[in-house]
């Protein structure tokens, strides 16, 4: 078992951490590239940056967003911030970034990160079953959609555990194993899937904004999609 | 592009990506870290495949330009620009390649200022820069036929190179005449480490001959590639030709080197069964003799199927030949071993995949083959039957998007995966090996008082020695922790009584081990050099009942869970730490980690030795607590040069 936690802290975690950096920074400059190649063939290439601006910011801190599903809206904004909050300000978490790199940062006490670890688990949860619970979201979701929140809390629970081994009713070795690991899949998952808006999100509106500027001749590419060239779509 | 072409790029990109990061490893910490390579095998896969093998590889260049240029074989122009281009790749990939393997990479133009003129390395070095220089200049109008240079300036430089033509090919020619022999001249050096089946005074024909050959295989090798890649026409009529000449080349190589084995009377040891004999049979199968007869036959060389199979066969066989002379036969030190680690192997499969990257975007963008040679491709039935979705936005994507966003994945995984495989060495830098520390022995030693100095001399006795007058037989302790023939004799006994006999053990043995007393030094620093943890972490969990016991040490729940903040040892451990003994604990308390042997025993010794001296100055004398009280092996010069690291303050 302990030969296995090496492997799972050591090169498995190595590949995602790295996967996970050069990833994100890969969509970044693919997003920064698409979007100015589409503003450079854009017919119409006044954008509107002031009300862009306002966009992003509103939905970076989306406390104006709440009236309109309330329960999900909070459900989801504790998710997050429990989300970011507990890996990174962790104590046990810094400790290792100071025996690994050197480098250390405040950390939260450890009873708020329980609470809050509980919380993230709680709101996955419920972030599932709102989900399910509506007609409208239910007919707008994938299996992705279920799953997802899911998987981001496996590290989460499995890490309340081991930090709490009198709870634990499985070998703490191996608890321990299942985090790292699960906290590994996320990793990898983060520049690959939707969670990749976790880098992305500051240019969702401009990117939004940007696909709505069409190139100059958009409407016979369309056609040719279509192959309804010089008919009526 | 089609799925084909999208597969070999995707797989091209993540080599790259696997590349960049064994490059960033190699240059930040080094080719110790990086490589296999040591005093005994300073040589190896690099030099073996990037240099001789890459040099030999690109021979179809200068074969081809003289095929068409001074023969006037006209017909094979239509090898001519694939082959130039593929000349100027590979001896780019050799530049590239020998940057890897040199320590002093920025040393590289040296030759040009500071000539050894007797050197025949001067001679390669010079000769492959020169040839890079003629193969870019050779290649250059074709780069300049592409519309981004429709200028004037350029169209000029272009008709001037158009004229200098048949001039750079003769300078081709030659200045590759030299360096692909002298590349063989270089073992010259090594007779006696070069094993005799490969080492020859003529071993600089033999490797220019092998490099025509190479050369010929190359190109047909290479001309299959395009055909696969880009659906190009195979010109069977043209490769036939090649093929014969190359039969005739790699036969006469084959001869050349049995006639030499046999006419310096080695023949025989060709035949005798051992590793090597058997080895050099394979590698003249394979490289020259097989492909050489059965190329022969017009039957065969007209079989796109054969042909293909007989040229990989012998590039590979040739490509043998200079990994055997290289790495293979070649004698290393008693002792010293060489296998390339697999960032040696990526670094050269890097700059063969960047090779060919290159080599397909000068194919798409430049009039690299004539236009007879490329055929229309065949509309791709699954684009028109595509439906169109709204919600797939990749089907709308232009194709110049979507490369860009394949190959970026593709060199994400790679670089990802490769920073997970670096060994240790080369992702944090080159660390002390692990000297692990054993027992010291008992030695029968003879002890003779120094007449009027302070102190004995330890001598010991041979197998039929007779002890000097005046010397006592004792037993000493022997400390050469780590087995590396350097050691200090100890009497122990001898301390014990001037120390206080019995109870003066706990002034060195100040730690016992539990259910143990006088525990040895060895025990808990374990290590020549390095600090050591002590500490059994699983086997404490497992005697304190597992998960309900991590509580019992790890008591202040609101603490992250480490060292540090764990219950003292000693809280259990009462009688761990002996009462009264010279060592004391670190101001933070027993901690589980030991210090290094080494240290440990300079600790203990010098400072008692320094303060005996200083405190009782009658009794010792000040040289007590130097280093040759101890290290009786060491002489004087031995000390001076040793002093930076032996002393903090010097002499």
């Amino acid at each position: 078992m302990d030969a296995m936690l090496e492997w799972a802290r050591g090169p498995v975690f190595v590949f995602s951490l790295t996967f996970m950096l050069l990833g994100l920074l890969r969509h970044v400059l693919v997003t920064f590239y698409e979007m100015r190649r589409t503003l450079g063939r854009a017919g119409d290439k006044v954008l509107p940056y002031r009300q862009i601006l306002k966009a992003t910011a509103q939905w970076l801190f989306p406390a104006g967003k709440i009236r309109h599903e309330p329960l999900f809206s909070v459900t989801s904004m504790i998710f997050h911030v429990a989300l970011l909050v507990v890996p990174l300000f962790l104590g046990g978490h810094i400790l290792l970034w100071q025996r690994g790199l050197g480098i250390s940062w405040p950390a939260i006490p450890n009873a708020l990160a329980d609470v809050l670890t509980v919380v993230a688990v709680v709101a996955a949860v419920a972030l599932v079953v709102q989900r399910a619970a509506a007609r409208a979201s239910r007919d707008l979701s994938r299996a992705s959609d279920y799953l997802m929140p899911l998987i981001v809390a496996l590290p989460f629970a499995t890490g309340f555990l081991a930090m709490h081994p009198a709870l634990n009713p499985f070998p703490h070795q191996a608890m321990l194993f299942l985090h790292v690991m699960s906290g590994n899949l996320v990793l990898v998952l983060l520049p690959i899937t939707r969670l990749s808006h976790a880098v992305l999100l500051p240019s969702l509106q401009l990117v939004a904004e940007l696909g709505w500027r069409w190139p100059l001749d958009a409407g016979s590419k369309v056609e040719k999609a279509l192959g309804k060239q010089g008919e009526p779509i | 592009m089609n799925a084909r072409q999208t597969i070999f790029k995707s797989i091209l990109w993540w080599i790259m990506g696997v590349f960049a990061v064994v490059t960033v490893a190699r240059f930040v910490n080094g080719l110790g870290s990086a490589t296999a390579l040591n005093d005994g095998a300073p040589w190896g896969f690099w030099i073996a495949f990037d240099v001789m093998a890459g040099v030999a590889l690109a021979a179809g260049g200068f074969v081809v330009a003289a095929t068409v240029h001074i023969f006037h074989l006209k017909k094979y122009e239509a090898f001519a620009r694939p082959a130039i281009l593929t000349a100027l790749i590979g001896y780019a990939a050799v530049a590239l390649g020998l940057m890897y393997d040199l320590g002093l990479p920025w040393h590289i133009w040296h030759p040009m200022i500071f000539p050894q003129v007797h050197s025949v390395l001067f001679e390669v070095a010079m000769c492959v820069m020169l040839y890079l220089t003629v193969l870019f200049l050779e290649f250059a109008p074709v780069i300049l036929e592409h519309p981004l240079f429709a200028w004037p300036l350029f169209k000029s430089i272009h008709s001037l190179l158009k004229r200098v033509g048949v001039p750079l090919v003769i300078a081709g020619i030659v200045l590759s005449t030299l360096h692909q022999s002298s590349l063989g001249s270089l073992f010259l050096i090594t007779p006696y480490r070069l094993h005799a089946l490969w080492y020859s005074p003529i071993i600089w024909i033999q490797f220019f001959i092998s490099a025509i050959g190479l050369g010929l295989m190359t190109v047909t090798l290479e001309s299959f590639f395009s055909a696969w890649f880009f659906r190009h026409r195979l010109r069977m009529d043209l490769l036939s030709g090649l093929a014969r000449a190359g039969s005739i080349v790699l036969l006469l190589y084959a001869a050349v080197r049995f006639a030499d084995l046999d006419i310096r009377g080695k023949l025989g040891a060709a035949f005798d069964g051992s590793a090597q004999a058997n080895l050099f049979l394979f590698e003249m199968a394979v490289a020259a003799v097989i492909p050489g007869v059965l190329l022969a036959f017009p039957k065969v060389r007209n079989n796109a199927k054969a042909l293909g199979t007989l040229a990989f066969l012998s590039v590979m066989g040739v490509i043998g030949y200079r990994f055997d002379v290289c790495i293979v036969a070649f004698a290393r030190p008693e002792g010293t071993t060489y296998f390339p680690t697999w960032l040696e192997v990526a670094v050269s499969l890097g700059i063969v995949a960047a090779g060919l990257l290159t080599f397909l975007f000068a194919v798409q963008h430049l009039k690299v083959y004539p236009q007879d040679h490329v055929e229309p491709q065949a509309p791709q039935a699954g684009r028109a039957a595509r439906r169109f979705e709204p919600a797939v936005v990749r089907s709308m994507l232009p194709e110049s998007l979507a490369a860009p966003r394949r190959a970026s994945l593709a060199v994400l995984t790679g670089a990802a995966l490769a920073v997970a495989f670096l060994p240790q060495d080369a992702l944090f830098g080159a660390r002390p090996l692990p000297a692990p520390v054993q027992l010291s022995r008992t030695v029968d030693a003879w002890v003779l008082p120094r007449s009027g100095a302070f102190g004995h001399d330890f001598i010991l006795p041979g197998p039929d020695g007779t002890p000097p007058a005046g010397a006592q037989a004792a037993a000493l302790t022997m400390i050469d922790g780590n087995r590396d023939g350097r050691l200090v004799l100890f009497n122990h006994q001898r301390h014990e009584d001037v120390l206080g006999g019995d109870g003066a053990c706990v002034l060195c043995h100040h730690q016992d081990m539990p259910f143990h007393e006088n525990t040895e030094c060895y025990l808990c620093h374990r290590d020549m050099y390095s600090v050591t943890d002590i500490f059994d972490h699983s086997s404490h969990v497992a005697w304190l009942d597992g998960n309900a016991g991590c509580a019992r040490c790890h008591t202040d729940p609101d603490a992250v869970r480490s060292r540090a903040t764990a219950m003292p040892c000693l809280e259990c451990h009462v009688d761990m730490v002996a009462a009264g003994a010279r060592v004391k604990l670190p101001a933070e308390g027993m901690t589980g980690l030991a210090p290094g042997y080494m240290e440990a025993m300079h600790e203990l010794c010098v400072r008692c030795h320094e303060e005996k001296a200083a405190t009782e100055p009658g009794k010792y004398p000040l040289e007590l607590g130097e280093c040759r009280t101890c290290h009786r092996d060491i002489g004087e010069v031995d000390l001076k040069r040793r002093w930076p690291y032996l002393t903090k303050e010097g002499p």
